[in-house]
């Protein structure tokens, strides 16, 4: 495991980048500073790990990595392209083409079956194909859960669900994929075969960034760089 | 095209997912629209009814007044009347009512002459033929009459007559534009019409008159009743001032009736307002998922728009065929009394279906557009924060 200092300098080999930025949000009466003065730079095809105690600001700095949340201040760059002046249906456009988020709470809609969550990033582009459906089960089937295809999601356990959350962020193949707590709902096994998987797809090309508080994650030795947070800092 | 259909698609999905509250909204909207387009319905069959009514009625009707009652008017009254310029023609008319007890009601006798049985009345026909000349107790039936009897043609009909009875042969069965006039009326020879409603020779319940310039019935009518020397013991009805009358009557009507259901639309749209404008914790956070996985601002107010616009327009078509299966196939039992009062003209009013599309769109335009704005306004605003903001927001 390599644990380097974090680079500031967007680079030809950044799949992802912030530089100095800030994140405040209003909680009630008083300001709440979640991320603060962080600058960081991920390199391509890398499996880093966000680590800290819960209220460190993993999840807020995970999304403004990922687009998902615009930094109060400082900048923020998906393949080298700042986010943070785009216009909200550009910003959203390039989020659908590089990058994959698994959620924390899971994020899956329930009422829907697992299939059609997994196929759900693909509405706007016109709806599943045929070869969409194929690609989505054969990402069931390497997540262990084709057999739990057409359940509704609020059927599954909790491991399932967070596997399921990964394979629909799978099925637009982006090549930037953030992941909160992936191991958190699960057990041993699972959660070791969900580590396999993420540096399986480090390994074919892809980008990723786990923010965790689970050791199975961060001390596993296939993880490339862990990041270490506390009070919206990089320690 | 393939991206509204696969977002219609998800709609598809949301709109049973939320199955129960969607229905509950679908169906108040439903009672809602079809209490007011009932309304609408009613009153506009009711005015075409009588707009149709009155379109068959002469310019002016002249009647003899006796004790303030209509009487009997000599028949002679005609020659003078026709010579007045701006009158094209003078028609004495035969006509009347007859209680039958078997019916427990009136049927009105119409007398025809020879000519308006042969001619103007033949085109009328829907089944059956039309009296022979000569043939007194041949008659023939409204349409609308004949459906309420089961009456066929060449059954007899036995009516009451001083103290006998006169049983006639119905040798047709006639349709007019109005059920009006065909609802209770029964067309015979007018002979024997005199004979049934006991009308003496030389006398007819009043005189029908047609004018040149229909618009100056009014300055007609003054010198009619110069004409006839008799100002004050005769009365000359105006058809403008019928159409006008009965205008006046359906149209106040229906407008108090639509005026006392405003506030129950009023209140079932702000107790929509109220429920979607407060866009549940699951909901928020569907829209927080949905922005996340690659869905853009206008993808989720498409879904919300395609979803809220098939609960609303569901709801309000189905108002507007429940309104218009309630006043037309079942006679709008309840409202009728309201609107119509309470005399009764004839024993029954057959309502013609007829729907006002314009009538319709307008409602549906009042209802569905308000409605899906309250359901758009809420979801852009979750959709245009940040997803994960949103998510925070509905957790």
């Amino acid at each position: 495991m390599t644990r380097e200092p974090a680079s500031t300098e967007a680079s030809t080999e950044e799949a992802l980048g912030v530089s100095h930025v800030f994140k405040r949000y209003r909680d009630g009466d008083t300001m709440v500073e979640a991320v603060s003065d962080v600058s960081l730079s991920v390199p391509r095809a890398s499996l880093s790990v966000l680590v800290g105690p819960s209220g460190a600001g993993k999840t807020t700095l995970l999304g403004i990595l990922g687009g998902l949340v615009l930094p109060t201040r400082g900048d923020a760059r998906i393949d080298g392209r700042s986010v943070v002046h785009l216009r909200d249906h550009h910003r959203t456009a390039l989020r659908r083409q590089k990058v994959g988020f698994a959620f924390q709470d899971l994020a899956l809609i329930h009422g829907m079956s697992l299939l059609e969550n997994v196929l759900l990033p693909l509405t706007p582009q016109g709806g599943a194909r045929k070869q969409d459906v194929a690609r989505a089960e054969g990402l069931l089937e390497r997540f262990g859960l084709l057999d739990k295809r057409d359940r509704r999601v609020e059927r599954l356990s909790g491991g399932e669900k967070q596997r399921g959350a990964i394979a629909r962020t799978l099925i637009l193949e982006p090549p930037i994929l953030l992941l909160d707590e992936p191991t958190a709902h699960l057990d041993g096994e699972n959660a070791a075969a969900i580590v396999d998987a993420l540096a399986e797809l480090r390994d074919e090309g892809t980008t990723l960034v786990a923010a965790t508080h689970d050791a199975r994650l961060s001390e596993d030795p296939r993880i490339d760089r862990a990041l270490h947070m506390a009070d919206g800092k990089l320690c | 095209m393939r991206r509204t259909l696969a977002i219609l698609d998800y709609a598809l999905g949301a709109t049973r997912r939320r199955g129960g509250r969607n229905l509950a909204i679908a169906a108040g909207l439903a009672f809602v629209v079809g209490l007011v387009s009932a309304v609408l319905l009613l009153t506009g069959a009711l005015e075409r009814e009588f707009a149709l009514s009155v379109d068959a009625t002469p310019d002016l009707v002249v009647q003899r007044v006796v004790g303030g009652r209509p009487g009997l008017i000599e028949v002679d009254s005609s020659s003078a009347l026709s010579e007045l310029p701006a009158v094209s023609s003078v028609r004495p008319r035969v006509w009347g009512y007859l209680f039958v007890p078997s019916l427990e009601a009136n049927v009105t006798i119409v007398g025809a002459t020879p000519g308006e049985l042969g001619e103007a009345l033949s085109h009328q026909i829907v089944e059956g033929r039309g009296p022979r000349p000569g043939a007194n107790q041949e008659c023939l039936a409204g349409a609308a009459l004949a459906k309420r009897l089961g009456l066929r043609p060449g059954d007899g009909i036995a009516l009451p007559v001083h103290g006998d009875i006169r049983v006639l042969d119905a040798v047709g069965l006639f349709h007019a534009d109005s059920a009006l006039h065909s609802a209770d009326v029964l067309v015979v020879s007018e002979s024997m019409a005199r004979d049934l409603l006991g009308i003496p020779q030389g006398m007819a319940t009043d005189l029908a008159i047609r004018l040149t310039t229909p618009d100056e019935a009014g300055v007609v009518a003054n010198h009619l009743e110069r004409a006839l020397g008799q100002v004050g013991q005769v009365r000359v009805l105006d058809k403008r001032l019928l159409a006008r009358t009965y205008e006046l009557t359906f149209g106040g009507r229906s407008g108090l009736s639509a005026i006392m259901l405003l506030p129950a639309l009023a209140a079932f749209l702000l107790l929509a307002w109220e429920r979607l404008t407060g866009l549940g914790g699951v909901e928020r956070r569907e829209i927080g998922v949905l922005k996340a996985i690659g869905w853009s601002t206008s993808d989720v107010l498409l879904a919300r728009l395609l979803e809220s616009g098939l609960v609303s327009l569901g709801g309000t078509l189905f108002g507007l065929l429940a309104g218009y299966v309630y006043v037309f196939q079942f006679g709008a039992p309840g409202l009728r009394a309201a609107l119509l009062g309470w005399s009764t003209l004839y024993p029954e009013l057959v309502l013609v279906p007829n729907a006002d599309l314009g009538q319709a769109a307008a409602l549906l335009g009042a209802v569905v557009v308000p409605f899906i704005a309250t359901s758009l306004v809420p979801a852009w605003r979750a959709a245009v924060v940040d997803p994960d903001e949103t998510m925070r927001g509905a957790a």
